[in-house]
């Protein structure tokens, strides 16, 4: 096995048992190796979230395997709390905890789930407060704080954890227009430090400076994986064409 | 005398006042006991109402069914005369009138039956907080108790505090039934009170005025705390 892998997709499906039966999967395969930024675009409905979120097992592949570090965590007897603990994930509706302070939101993880020393997280949490540029505000609420500011916030939460790929879901999408710059701010200084990451995202212009590879999907399937030079430059797919000759 | 007369002669309050104000204390106490007693119950209920588990959930929900399909009165003659019949308790006299060898038994029948619909509220409660919270938290490695301890339940509870509250003065018009164990409550010195002067109708008058002094100003109360509750969302 190579080690560079940092997480392999095998052939997974996905149907949700919901009375529409919905194959939002239909047979996907990808490598994701460290240190990548892979971005994953497509029309709404295309499974680009149900993907995100099968990475992490939030949810369960109908078939097929998640290969993360070696270990099939697709397999019912992995304890995947162990795993998620290492992969990062960022919400388009932020999902900040409001009963807890912003300080509390990025400790919580670490001291409960991994055991780490209240101070060492502490210290840990405000310096990447201070990285996302709000340290200042560690003991506010997060109804005190502005969409961007809470997505900074929901980006080092999940940092607070250390983990070893970030798993990002439309992260700008629910933002007003104006507060889009500083969220992808931070996600391009993160890439830059080689922070292994996974984009859904509606933004060309940021698939197309920090991607390192771009992904269309389309009715549940990977149709284009490519570098976004060509991906953007010379599309051949026809319904990649079709979905760039709309969105750009 | 006239229905008015009937209604309003009220001249049995010098005799009989101290059993009205002793009911009075025995409601509230046995209501808020109950009520308090129920909460335990009904969050074990709730979680085995939203587990996994087929079994959990099928002990819970016929727990719930069966105690909502059944009337109060039939549920303490059974907790009373079942059960406690092979218990004897310490019979010793609270605010030196209320025997607890009745009121315990009393209370363990109110408060099965509260926990109960108790249950369905917290089960409410926690099914009203925001999916993405649970998936922000298990994302994050926590596990499913982790979840709801740290995560899910604090934000339940502002949820589930006016439902427990309405809870609170359904109660206090529920435990009327408990005079029939022999617990001095309102509704038990009403009883007396009309027998004992032969007045039927006047003394349940006051005790309807009684009832709902208590009940009408806890129930404005609660919709204030409700709608304070939802003032302190985002
Ligand atoms: N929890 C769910 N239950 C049932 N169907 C779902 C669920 N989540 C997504 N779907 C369906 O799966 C398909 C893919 O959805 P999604 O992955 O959210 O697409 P995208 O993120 O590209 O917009 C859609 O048809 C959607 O309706
Ligand atoms: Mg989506």
């Amino acid at each position: 096995m190579e080690t560079n892998k940092l997480i392999q997709v095998k052939d997974v499906y996905k149907r949700f048992e919901d009375g529409n039966m919905t194959v939002a999967l239909d047979h996907c395969s990808l490598e994701i190796r460290k240190g990548e930024v892979v971005v994953i675009v497509g029309p709404s409905g295309s499974g680009k979230s149900t993907m995100l979120r099968t990475l992490n097992m939030l949810e369960v592949p109908t078939s097929g395997e998640i290969i993360f570090e070696g270990v099939n965590i697709a397999d019912k007897s992995v304890d995947i709390n162990v795993h998620r603990q290492k992969m990062g994930m960022v919400f388009q509706h932020f999902n900040l905890f409001p009963h807890k302070t912003i300080l509390e939101n990025l400790t919580l993880a670490p001291i409960k789930v991994k055991g780490e020393d209240h101070r060492t997280v502490e210290e840990r949490a405000m310096r990447l407060l201070g990285i996302v540029g709000l340290a200042d505000r560690a003991h506010d609420y997060p109804s005190q704080l502005s969409g961007g500011q809470k997505q900074r916030v929901a980006i080092a939460r999940a940092l607070c954890m250390q983990p070893e790929v970030m798993l990002f879901d439309e992260p700008t999408s629910a933002l007003d227009p104006e507060m889009v710059g500083e969220v992808l701010e931070v996600m391009r200084d993160l890439a830059k430090h080689g922070m292994t990451m996974v984009v859904v995202t509606h933004e060309m212009g940021f698939a197309r400076e920090v991607g390192t590879r771009v992904i269309f999907m389309d009715q549940g399937k990977i149709l284009v994986d490519e570098d976004p030079k060509t991906f953007f430059e010379k599309p051949e797919n026809p319904r990649l064409q079709d979905f760039l000759a709309k969105v750009l | 005398m006239t229905l008015w007369q009937r209604m309003t002669n009220f001249s049995f309050l010098p005799d009989y006042a101290p059993y009205f104000i002793n009911g009075i204390i025995c409601t509230l106490l046995l209501s808020v006991v109950s009520v308090f007693v129920a909460i335990i119950p009904a969050l074990c209920l709730a979680l085995m109402r939203l587990s996994k588990s087929k079994i959990l959930r099928g002990i819970s929900g016929a727990y719930i069914q069966v105690f909502r399909s059944t009337p109060l009165l039939v549920q303490l003659f059974i907790v009373y005369f079942g059960p406690f019949t092979a218990i004897t308790l310490p019979s010793y006299k609270m605010f030196g009138f209320i025997d607890t060898a009745i009121f315990i038994p009393g209370v363990v029948a109110l408060a099965l039956n509260s926990s109960a619909y108790v249950a369905e509220s917290i089960r409410a409660g926690i099914l009203a907080v925001d999916k993405g919270q649970t998936e922000a938290a298990r994302s994050l490695g926590l596990t499913q108790a982790q979840t709801m301890r740290y995560i899910v339940l604090p934000q339940a509870i502002k949820n589930i505090i006016p439902t427990l509250a309405n809870e609170l003065v359904t109660m206090i018009k529920e435990t009327s039934v408990i005079g029939y164990l022999g617990v001095q409550d309102l509704m038990w010195g009403t009883k007396t009170t009309a027998g004992a002067t032969f007045l039927p109708l006047s003394p349940y008058i006051l005790a309807a005025a009684i009832y709902f002094c208590i009940n009408f100003p806890a129930g404005k109360a609660v919709e204030a705390l409700e709608r304070r509750m939802r003032r302190g969302d985002k």
